[in-house]
């Protein structure tokens, strides 16, 4: 196993993967940027070096940074996390250049899973159905306009270099493709370098289910089954499960779709964690969207039913052990919900809401996890993702998870910055949730009905009497000479002489 | 003591007397009980109405956590109240703002252009996320304050339409 390892993230899974290596003793090195000195990672980890200013293209995004820091701290691997240089086939090159490893499948697997294009023709190949549409990126206008008239509006514009809903437009109708085709290019460009934009028929209110794989380096390749993120707002996931409730009406359909995960991911000599995406019509028939070469946001669902540690796993592997699970040693046991805890206004459209965490206080207990990047004083930046934590839940069936889950949610404050939390109770709630039935239209449909619960008059009075008495201490307390000393002691002190 | 209060749009009044409270909603809804209070943190209170315990957490803007709900309550003296409101948006000059902080990416209007209602004006961007603010209403473009890659904070004028 690895002596030293660096953490090339940031956020709640840069502390995720901090955890893991002190698990496994193994020293830990973080990488920040200016914004990012005083986070968490780097407080946990052991080690830290700093990789350049706040913009992720001058720190984050920096290969020779990032490879010159693991250098200098001695580190024998690299774990990527998601996002960032994760899916960098490049990266994971000039780390084997530099004889570091990268946790990772090879960067060969990653090229030609990359693609969004090139992993559909590996599909067909492999004999894993496909959702119709262009097999390789749009030539111009012309070619997507005969495209779309031959499929049928609606249609999807996606990035080739793709993910997290990035450069992905739905196209109704032919007067709006144009400008669909011009936004999801320049988004594109400006998310992954590479404006390459392909064209699908919309598979209408599909659920999406992913399947996660696990494979070494001496051939063993196994799958630890599904998880729903059906729950998406702007094409990313917001709520993710593991079983999917569609598996209890169709019991076979796991290992359906898993043999079919594995096959894509064998003709692309796959290793290490990675997941293969799935939309899933309301015939329960499944279509292969895409590969993701990397661990998913959403893990901690499946290492919640499965009892596995992917990152162990990927840790190990990377280290050239032998996979020892076998397919038949993986079981799934009771029901695992994820939320992404985001800095967003559900109230207006999702918009990112960056600021200082101002009162933070965190859910625990049975069943909980929480995986946050987070602290009271934080400064969330507005130069990244809002991600600021997950917040899962295990329960022995689906509707304790789900109880479970907003019971923690209604632990949580997180004051200051405009957050999704309030926002998942509601969802929470709805009968159609409750019922597991899920579409990635779900959220559409929720805004069209919402009505915002009332949380009663003692709520209202207890918080009225809260403001009141607050307001009259402070009144009291300001018209007294500033103690400014800063301790609780004396802090106490004088609010007895207040008394 | 007595205040009025608005809580989620609606308003009414609490009045403190002693150890008791009682609050009036304008739609008729009313409670009355004993009450406790503890100051639990620089914005937390535990409150206990009749031995029902409530924590609280006032954030900024008059946002409240109740229990895992958010409220938006205000409470003011009566005897502070000032009659009318805050002046309403001008007739015709309407300012657009920056609904979050952010980078400008895009500038798609210049002063003096005309614009119809819903055209987009300025493209921010944060947290990899592109917002197109649109213009509220059809006009004249009287002022470009926006230039592009420019750090903007929620709430600054970025275009004035008139």
């Amino acid at each position: 196993m690895f002596k030293k390892v660096l953490v090339a993230n940031r956020g709640e899974i840069a502390v995720r993967l901090v955890r893991a290596l002190r698990e496994l003793d193994i020293t830990s090195v973080a990488i920040y940027s200016d914004a990012d000195r005083g986070s968490l990672a780097v407080r946990l980890a052991d080690e830290a070096a700093h990789v350049g200013p706040t913009p992720s293209s001058q720190s984050y995004l920096r290969i020779e940074r990032i490879l010159e820091a693991a250098k200098r701290h001695g580190a024998e691997a690299i774990h990527p996390g998601y996002g960032f240089l994760s899916e960098n086939a490049r990266f994971a090159e000039a780390c084997r250049a530099e004889g570091i490893v990268f946790i990772g499948p090879p960067p060969e697997a990653i090229r030609s899973l990359g693609s969004k294009t090139a992993a559909r023709q590996l599909a067909i190949a492999a004999g894993t159905p496909i959702v119709p549409g262009t097999g390789s990126a749009l030539s111009g206008w012309e070619e997507a306009r005969s495209t779309a008239r031959k499929l049928g509006y609606p249609v999807l514009l996606k990035a080739s270099a793709g993910g997290g809903g990035k450069g992905m437009r739905r196209v109704d109708r032919e007067s709006e493709l144009q400008a669909a085709l011009r936004d999801a290019a320049s988004e594109a460009g400006r998310a992954f370098g590479d404006n390459e934009v392909y064209l699908e028929k919309l598979v209408e209110e599909p659920r999406h289910i992913e399947i996660q794989i696990l494979g070494d380096h001496h051939g063993n390749l196994i799958h630890l089954g599904e998880r729903e993120c059906s729950i998406q707002r702007r094409h990313q996931k917001v709520i993710e499960e593991c079983p999917s409730p569609l598996m209890a009406t169709h019991p076979d359909l796991r290992e359906r779709m898993g043999q079919a995960a594995l096959k894509v991911a064998r003709a692309a000599g796959y290793a290490n964690a990675g997941t293969v995406e799935f939309l899933v019509d309301r015939d329960a028939n499944f279509y292969f969207l895409e590969v993701n070469t990397r661990l998913q946001v959403e893990h901690p669902v499946t290492e919640l039913v499965t009892g596995l540690d992917l990152v162990e796993w990927q840790l190990r592997i990377g280290a050239g052990e032998r996979l020892t699970l076998r397919q038949q040693d993986i079981s799934w046991r009771g029901s695992a919900i994820e939320c992404r805890i985001y800095a967003e206004d559900p109230d207006h459209d999702f918009l990112p809401a960056p600021g200082k965490i101002a009162r933070l206080s965190e859910p625990s207990g049975p069943g909980v996890r929480l995986d946050s990047g987070i602290f009271e004083g934080w400064n969330v930046p507005l130069d990244y993702d809002p991600l600021l934590a997950k917040l899962a839940a295990w329960g022995p069936s689906r509707d304790a998870a789900i109880r479970r889950l907003d019971r923690a949610l209604a632990e949580y404050v997180l004051m200051g910055v405009r957050n999704n939390i309030t926002f998942f109770r509601e969802v929470l709630a709805q009968p159609e949730f409750r019922a597991g039935k899920l579409s990635t239209s779900f959220l559409d449909r929720f805004f069209a009905r919402r009505s915002k619960p009332e949380p009663g008059p003692d709520a209202e009075a207890a918080a009225a009497l809260a403001l009141v008495l607050a307001a009259k201490k402070n009144e009291t307390t300001d018209s007294l000479p500033r103690a400014g000393s800063g301790s609780r002691w004396l802090e106490s002190g004088r609010e007895d002489l207040l008394r | 003591m007595k205040r009025q209060v608005t809580a989620n749009g609606r308003s009414g009044q609490i009045e403190i007397a002693g150890s008791r409270v009682r609050y009036a909603r304008e739609d008729g809804v009313e409670i009355e009980s004993g009450y406790s209070m503890l100051q639990t943190g620089p914005t937390e209170f535990s409150i206990l109405l009749d031995g029902r315990s409530y924590r609280v957490n006032a954030g900024e803007g008059g946002q409240v956590w109740v229990n895992g709900s958010l409220l938006t309550v205000e409470v003011f003296d009566p005897r502070d109240l000032r009659p009318g409101g805050h002046g309403s948006a001008t007739q015709g000059r309407q300012q657009v703002t920056a609904l979050m902080p952010g980078k400008v990416i895009r500038v798609l209007v210049a002063a003096g252009d005309p614009v119809e209602e819903g055209q987009g004006l300025i493209v921010v961007e944060a947290m990899k996320m592109q917002n197109e603010m649109k213009s509220p209403k059809s006009g004249r473009v009287a002022e470009v304050r926006a230039r592009p890659d420019a750090t903007v904070a929620a709430g600054e004028v970025l275009v004035v339409i008139e």
